[in-house]
């Protein structure tokens, strides 16, 4: 049996925001981590339609793979009230209610101000629970409610290898675990692993993209990390999306485990 | 092609203790090339090196170029041989000034300045205040004994534009910037300093719009790979042209027209974009494409060109 712990989790409410660093998570069977991705701002003409929501592929957001000055605000959302804060090196600089359609229309102008953005082509923020902005959404909808995972062994190697530090941050998973050998994570697609009580089906390892090269720290990019990868280790996967098949607590600290490995 | 001229140094005098001003005039007594607030003059140096500097003096004057060098004691010689063996009336080979930092037209100018990045910002600053802008510097250096021209600030032609910070060297009196940049509003902001600066204004000024934030000397890092020169885009199917600029890649281009691409890992890898190489040669930059499918597929999330030209079947 292969055993480790788990190092830290995460959640994204807004897609190509921040993440929040959460002390403790309730898995739901057939469901992401709560409050993930749910909301997302859409480019001007991205044919998002709230009511009936189909997967958009990632570059009709504002994401980090085109806009890395993202990386350079901390936003934090509470999905209990909706408020959304917007701080930059620490100082707030946008509050708004998003529950609200002034909170909506304010956010989209500081985005909007933010980018250049001319006001005929204003980011639209949307929301459509229970529908989430995981970039594997356009998959399968089984993928779009799946966690994300990284094994920081395997970063670890990535960075031996390098020879320079790599954020986790980089890679904005759900789940941060440690104690797996490197990249063993990757030959698990198909089979259940146990994370806490819980169990999970690994489907997709994580193919890695441009994103990946924003330094959270500077905003800028750095480090090709998706050539980088392909250099080293002859392809561009790094971390594992699972589909949790239990309800169950999890904390850092809890087991993550892959039974009857050998 | 620039110019090449010949000046003559007419005068040299130290600004601090290791900042040098050096004033340029014709050899022959012509006037001189124009230039704009912002511009850089490149001189060959006594060490055999070209080096740029950026012009101070006021880009309405054709008599002079007047630039300031720190003597870099740990660079690669072109700045000490300035200071050391560059003697009044001596002849130096120069390019005509150049200019990658360009005042734009604004309702209001914030100009920031760290250590010897005073140099383009002080040619700005007498721009704007002979135009009567609305015009505020900022001007740190650690004391003012290393502030270069801080008498010429401080007296009454600049009255009230230029705030002139000293930390001393002590992180708890670094000067605080948010005050100024809080809010974004009409102003454009000019900054130029040492990296640390640059760093942090840049996080500082994270939520203004870019076409608002100038600054010089940053172009950020190519995470592909070193070097790129803008070409132009023919597609075969309708024979429509895209300039794709040294900072875009054709997907950003390309996006930005609305013409829907499939794309995934935008770094080369993945193969998702994947188009037919019709002419112009390339400059292939990915990792996912064998020596033979080179020959006639291309990959345009990095891949560029090094001909003018290059046509793909999109
Ligand atoms: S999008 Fe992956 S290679 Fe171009």
């Amino acid at each position: 049996m292969i055993e480790g712990r788990i190092d830290s989790l995460y959640r994204y409410p807004v897609k190509g925001l921040t993440g929040e660093m959460l002390q403790r998570v309730s898995l739901v069977a057939g469901e992401g981590f709560p409050a993930d991705r749910l909301f997302g701002f859409v480019r001007h003409g991205s044919g998002f339609d709230p009511a009936r929501p189909q997967p958009l592929p990632k570059d009709r957001f504002l994401m980090l793979m085109k806009d890395e000055r993202l990386a350079g605000l901390e936003a934090s959302f509470d999905p209990a009230n909706w408020h959304f804060d917007v701080r930059v090196q620490g100082h707030l600089v946008h509050r708004a209610d998003l529950s609200r359609q002034d909170g909506r229309d304010a956010t989209e102008a500081f985005f909007a101000t933010m980018f250049d953005i001319p006001h005929e082509e204003m980011p639209r923020f949307v929301h459509a629970a229970p529908h989430r902005f995981t970039d594997v959404s356009v998959v399968s909808s089984g993928l779009m409610n799946a966690v994300s995972l990284i094994n920081l062994e395997s970063l670890r190697d990535f960075e031996m290898r390098l020879g320079k530090e790599v954020l986790p941050a980089r890679f904005r998973a759900n789940i941060y675990f440690d104690g797996w050998p490197a990249f063993s994570e990757l030959e698990l697609v198909g089979r259940e692993i146990m994370i806490g009580e819980a169990r999970a089906i690994v489907t997709l390892r994580t193919r890695r993209c441009a994103a990946t090269e924003v330094n959270p720290r500077t905003a800028r990019r750095d480090i090709p990390v998706p050539r980088l990868l392909m250099q080293h280790y002859g392809h561009s996967d790094l971390g594992i999306y699972a589909e949790i098949q239990d309800d169950a607590v999890i904390e850092p600290g809890s087991r993550i485990s892959v039974m009857g490995a050998n | 092609m620039q110019a090449n001229l010949s000046l003559r140094l007419s005068q040299k005098r130290d600004l601090t203790a290791d900042i040098c001003e050096f004033t340029f005039v014709a050899a022959d007594g012509a006037p001189l090339p124009r230039f704009e607030a912002g511009a850089h003059l490149t001189i060959e140096t006594p060490s055999g090196a070209w080096r740029s500097y950026s012009l101070n003096n006021d880009d309405g004057e054709t008599s002079r170029y007047v630039i300031a060098v720190k003597r870099e004691e740990q660079g690669r010689g072109g700045s000490l041989s300035l200071h050391r063996q560059l003697h009044v009336d001596q002849l130096v080979h120069a390019r005509a000034p150049h200019n990658g930092f360009a005042l734009v037209s604004a309702p209001r100018y914030l100009l920031i300045a760290g250590g010897i990045g005073i140099t383009p910002m002080l040619s700005m600053l007498r721009r704007l205040r002979r135009q009567g802008c609305d015009v505020h510097m900022v001007y740190l250096t650690r004391s003012r004994d290393m502030a270069a021209y801080a008498d010429l600030l401080e007296s009454p032609e600049f009255s009230g534009l230029v705030t002139l910070h000293h930390d001393h060297g002590d992180p708890k009196r670094t000067y605080d910037f948010w005050p100024l940049f809080a809010t974004p509003d009409d102003r454009h902001i000019y900054f130029c300093g040492p990296p640390a600066l640059m760093n942090a204004i840049y996080l500082r000024t994270i939520h203004w719009p870019r076409r608002q934030i100038h600054s010089e000397s940053f172009s950020g890092v190519d995470a592909q790979d070193g070097q790129a020169s803008a070409f132009r885009l023919r597609r075969a199917s309708t024979g429509e042209t895209f300039d794709i600029a040294a900072d875009k890649s054709i997907l950003d281009v390309l996006r930005d027209r609305r013409i829907a691409f499939a794309s995934s890992c935008e770094s080369g890898t993945c193969g998702t974009c994947k188009v037919p190489l019709v002419a112009g040669e390339p400059d292939h930059r990915d990792l996912c494409l064998s020596e033979e499918e080179r020959q006639s597929a291309f990959i345009p999330c990095v891949s560029r060109a090094l001909s003018d030209e290059i046509t793909l079947d999109i």
